[in-house]
């Protein structure tokens, strides 16, 4: 059995499952209270990890080797792959993919365990049990279903397949690790539900210990899905950012109910109230990662993303099947336990606004589920539906904007009831920035271009479609409006926050300035003023999101020396060349010999001002010479995108077909997601004091911001470096013109990362240590 | 192998000896190399956290002391009542940013503190037999170094039960019997159950005798505080003048 590579590594994954199965028998034993067990399920869970992997380093050196007797290695990878995509077809295909997601899971459950240490030593076992559930399941559905190491009946090719030519760019290298770290980070979270309800130690106990563990998840979903939208922006040449395809929808499925969670945790401690709503918000945000999965392999629902078909679909519903089961099960069980100490009192209420936007977000989440679920639906009453953006985007934009409200609202309600005297001192300040805003968009939107009103087509027919119309033009309105009306209530609690510390400040004697103030407001309640830097990343995306009421899609046909205006933009078409062959080609372009590039170059200027030239291009693969894919161009700036489609070109007239966009507002969502991720990074920052940790806590401390910061900056730059690797630039203008949203960082190498988390450990270990020499040098003075 | 190998933690260093080795192979060798260099290191800590953890199974290895102590870890009713400390805090915060009125403060305040009370109380008494049991093994053993005096040190030794290896005794659900100590409504805290500090004017507690604001001390040198009321009268009076209630002895 141990032969060869493929057999060592089938027998791996047999060893993943004996593995997982032992630990799990061993936690359960242990939630007797027995020390020794639990050490040794401790145990047991690292060997388990270790064993992933281990089999992921076999399959990895599978694919760096190019050992084609292995399927999945013969179907993803071919022999010019650079090692960089050799790697990211790990996680490529169906069988790699599952084994990444173990990868993902495994590293997870030795954080966990890690982190646990000595604590919630009731809760551990269980938590651990429940994790190892889930690693053996991955890893019969390895065994039985799609067995990464499985060989070819015909023996090893001479050359692969290759990855597809569409996915050999940066998105597929950072899109799905990303994605997948938020899928699989929801798994420790529903460990500590089940915990807390087989032990029946329901209090805030688990609560507590789950909440960076959710936002972490929660901070890789966000990432995950904005990279996507970023892809498919960049890549897919349609003009837009989400198409509601229904993998798309089952990947932000669990961030609705996960962003239920997190707000709704907070109600549970301070007043205990909402546990069964906690527990079941966490069954079901895990409930629903499987169920994204399962989307996405069964290939029940026809999508861009789907795998291949494969009867993987049964082994997921059984599993579904069981964790549906085992959580209702328990939630009934216990649901004595769980029943509340306390009581909603008023409907002016931060509880009340709390279960309001519990409820908006779940029936965000309802209503997308059905909706993508319908086709699938409809043929059990023996219709054939089909449901597109319209249809989405027609319910989406009020039921966003109903949480964007919630959003906006539930700071200024305080606990119990608020009373009449505070709520309008609460809410004074935003109104006037709303009313402010409505009366600006109104008199100045539209010679901005931004319109407060936008006229729409009745989607259904009659009274009910009328009365939508004209609720959906007032949208873009509302958007904006409600955006001020959230940022003056950010803004004023921070002014609460510091006014507040200022004030006890002077009783004490002392004076505090205000960014000290800041610093130390911020210091002290990271989780709240974190979250709000969430809430300020949220607004940008959805003003991002409203940019698309007030797009400009055009088609066209040009011949060389035309003039096209869209917007306020002026395109000159002066050609087009293909490379390699034209002298005009760059040299890096003239180099390239995996594909034929037909550039069409348009020059741009806009109000007389040039913008330089944008060069969108049909790429022709050599592996794939029938599937041209579709390479954008794009000018970006903060208040709109330039966005330009080569259609079709005609060799010998080189009469060209166009599609141009402006897309108003888009690099909003993207600025969103940063500040998003600063926000929650401020959230999941430690809180260490020097005494009880030593001093690694400034070390750690220390890696971790570097770290967290150069992620982002990684993040940032995702657009810029995907755009470097599929085009060799030989205009400077336009390179500037269309790098990422920071300014022209591609010279940054990727190895930043490491770098930054250096950097990062440097400045702590300096901080530590002069921090400890002052210590001794107190305490000796002493 | 003998049990101090087996107690020290390898792991981190078996990781890192894995790390460095791959990089000096990938450095002479190549990439392939690297892969198959990691995947050795693994395969090398599966086999060793395996081994390790069915010795911890068969019940072949010593604890180390930092399991040891870990197992001493807080109990139910501890974590309790860090919830509820951390929730006092928060609830100072959010009556000084004005999210909560002042009557819903005091209330909330005080059925907070009785909860922290009755659970530290509670800890305090479930501890109290590990802990006599702690101080009598440190005396034996301080009694067996030689030249050493034998102190009654009351070391805060922590909650390890005299036999680490037997099962700890389950903990009950805690929120029953706690909850149902707690009066429903507490009475409502007003002015003259509450003693203004003289520095800084912060409420305190009547049996507080530093301020919680400042960190005065609530009586003058010379002075005794009453329990029932919050008034200040000399040492040397029996009875408090305010309210005439007979005074122990606190200053």
């Amino acid at each position: 059995m141990w032969q060869s590579l493929p057999e060592l590594g089938t027998g791996v994954v047999y060893a993943i499952l004996v593995a997982a199965a032992y630990t799990f028998a061993v936690a359960l034993a242990a939630g007797r209270g027995r020390p020794r067990l639990l050490q040794a399920a401790r145990l047991g869970a690292y060997a388990t990890s270790a064993l992933v992997l281990f089999a992921i380093l076999l399959l990895s050196y599978a694919f760096v080797s190019h050992d084609f007797r292995i399927r999945y290695v013969a179907h993803y990878s071919d022999r010019r792959m650079s090692t960089a995509y050799l790697l990211t077809s790990l996680w490529g295909g169906q069988d790699g993919s599952l084994l990444w997601w173990s990868l993902l899971l495994s590293g997870y459950v030795t954080g966990c365990v890690a982190w646990l240490k000595g604590r919630y030593r009731e809760l551990q076992p269980y938590v651990i049990a429940t994790l190892m559930v889930i690693v053996g399941f991955f890893a019969m559905l390895m065994l039985f279903a799609a067995n990464p190491f499985e060989t070819s009946i015909a023996g090893a090719r001479p050359d692969g397949e290759g990855l597809n030519p569409l996915l050999q760019n940066y998105w597929m290298i950072i899109h799905p690790p990303c994605l997948y770290m938020g899928f699989v980070g929801c798994s420790v979270p529903f460990a500590f539900g089940v915990a807390a309800l087989v032990t029946r130690r329901l209090d805030n106990e688990w609560v507590i210990a789950v909440r960076k563990w959710m936002l972490f998840a929660f901070l890789f979903l966000s990432i995950g899905n904005v990279l996507g939208m970023m892809w498919a922006y960049e890549e897919l040449g349609w003009g837009g950012f989400w198409a509601w395809d229904p993998v798309e929808n089952a990947a932000c499925l669990p961030w609705f109910t996960a962003a239920a969670y997190v707000h709704s945790t907070m109600i549970q401690e301070r007043r205990h109230m909402l546990r069964v709503w906690n527990v079941f918000l966490i069954c079901l945000t895990f409930f629903l990662t499987i169920f994204g999965t399962f989307l996405t392999r069964a290939g029940i629902i026809t999508s861009v993303h789907s795998f291949a078909q494969s009867s993987i679909g049964t082994y997921f519903v059984y599993f579904m099947g069981v964790i549906l089961g085992a959580s209702l099960g328990l939630i009934v069980w216990r649901l004595p336990d769980l029943r509340s100490q306390g009581q909603i009192e008023a409907v002016a209420s931060r509880e009340a606004m709390f279960v309001a936007n519990n409820w908006a977000l779940l029936g965000g989440m309802t209503f997308i589920l059905v909706s993508t679920m319908y086709p699938k639906l409809s043929e059990l009453w023996g219709e054939s539906a089909t449901v597109g953006p319209p249809h989405f985007n027609r319910w989406m934009g009020p039921i966003g904007l109903m949480i964007f409200a919630l959003m906006g609202l539930a700071p200024l309600f305080g606990w119990r009831k608020t009373s009449n005297v505070s709520l309008k001192k609460a809410f004074r300040a935003p109104v006037i920035a709303l009313v402010v805003m409505v009366v600006l968009h109104a008199a100045f939107g539209k010679a901005l271009g931004y319109p407060a009103l936008v006229a729409r087509d009745a989607f259904y027919p009659g009274v009910v479609g009328l009365v939508i119309k004209h609720i959906g033009s007032t949208l873009p309105a509302i958007t904006i409006a409600l955006a001020a009306f959230n940022v003056a209530v950010i803004v004023q609690e921070f002014a609460r926050g510091v006014g507040s510390r200022r004030a006890a400040a002077l009783k004490r004697g002392e004076e505090e300035s205000v960014f000290a103030a800041l610093f130390r407001l911020v210091e002290k309640n990271r989780r709240r003023y974190g979250g709000y830097v969430v809430h300020l990343g949220i607004v940008a995306m959805f003003i991002g999101f409203t940019g698309t009421a007030w797009n400009i899609d055009r088609e066209t046909a040009l011949m060389p020396g035309d003039t096209y205006h869209i917007g306020q933009y002026s395109l000159t078409y002066r050609g087009t060349r293909m490379c390699p062959g034209n002298p005009k080609c760059s040299p890096a372009e003239q180099a390239d010999i995996e594909k034929r590039m037909l550039f069409a170059d348009i020059d741009v200027t806009r109000a007389g001002k040039s913008l330089g030239r944008v060069s969108p291009a049909k790429f022709f693969y050599q592996s794939n010479p029938d599937g041209p894919t579709t390479e954008v161009s794009m000018i970006r700036s903060l208040h709109e995108d330039l966005y330009t489609v080569l259609g079709q070109a005609d060799p010998s007239t080189k009469r060209a077909t166009f599609q141009f966009h402006v897309n108003p507002l888009v690099s909003w969502i993207w600025m969103g997601l940063l500040i998003l991720i600063g926000g929650t990074l401020v959230s999941l920052f430690p809180e260490f004091s020097f005494g009880e940790v030593g001093a690694w806590a400034y070390v750690r401390a220390g890696a971790g911001a570097a770290a967290g910061i150069g992620f982002s900056i990684w993040i940032a730059m995702a657009p810029g470096a995907a755009y470097a690797q599929d085009r060799p630039v030989h205009d400077a203008r336009a390179a500037v013109a269309s790098a990422s949203v920071l300014p022209n960082t591609r010279k940054l190498p990727t190895s930043g990362l490491g770098m930054a988390g250096l950097v990062g450990l440097g400045l702590g270990s300096v901080v530590s240590f002069a921090r400890r020499r002052r210590d001794n040098a107190k305490s000796s003075r002493d | 192998m003998n049990d101090r190998v087996s107690s020290m933690n390898l792991t981190p260093w078996a990781v890192l000896a894995s790390i460095a080795t791959a990089t000096v192979v990938g450095i002479f060798y190549g990439v392939q190399l690297v892969v198959l260099t990691l995947a050795a290191g693994a395969l090398l800590l599966v086999i060793w956290l395996l081994w390790r953890s069915v010795q911890s199974l068969a019940g072949e290895s010593q604890l180390t002391f930092e399991d040891a102590f870990s197992l001493g870890a807080r109990s139910a009713e501890e974590e309790q009542k860090r919830a509820v400390l951390r929730a006092l805090k928060d609830l100072d915060f959010e009556r000084s940013i004005g999210k909560i009125s002042e009557e819903d403060y005091q209330e909330y305040s005080a059925r907070y503190r009785a909860q922290a009370k009755l659970l530290i109380r509670h800890v305090d008494e479930s501890l109290a037999e590990a802990r006599k049991v702690a101080e009598r093994d440190l005396e034996r053993r301080l009694a067996k170094l030689p030249g050493k005096e034998t102190r009654k040190s009351p070391e805060p030794a922590d909650e390890e039960p005299s036999d680490p290896l037997e099962p700890i005794a389950e903990a009950e659900a805690v929120s029953s019997p706690i909850a149902a100590e707690i009066p429903e409504k507490s009475p409502k805290k007003t002015a003259t159950t509450l003693r203004a500090c003289a520095a800084c004017a912060v409420n305190n507690e009547l049996d507080a005798r530093f301020c919680k604001g400042c960190g005065a001390a609530l009586a003058e040198p010379g002075q005794k505080l009453c329990g029932a009321c919050p008034a200040r009268f000399p040492e040397a009076d029996p009875r408090c003048p305010e309210c005439g209630t007979e005074s122990e002895s606190k200053s």
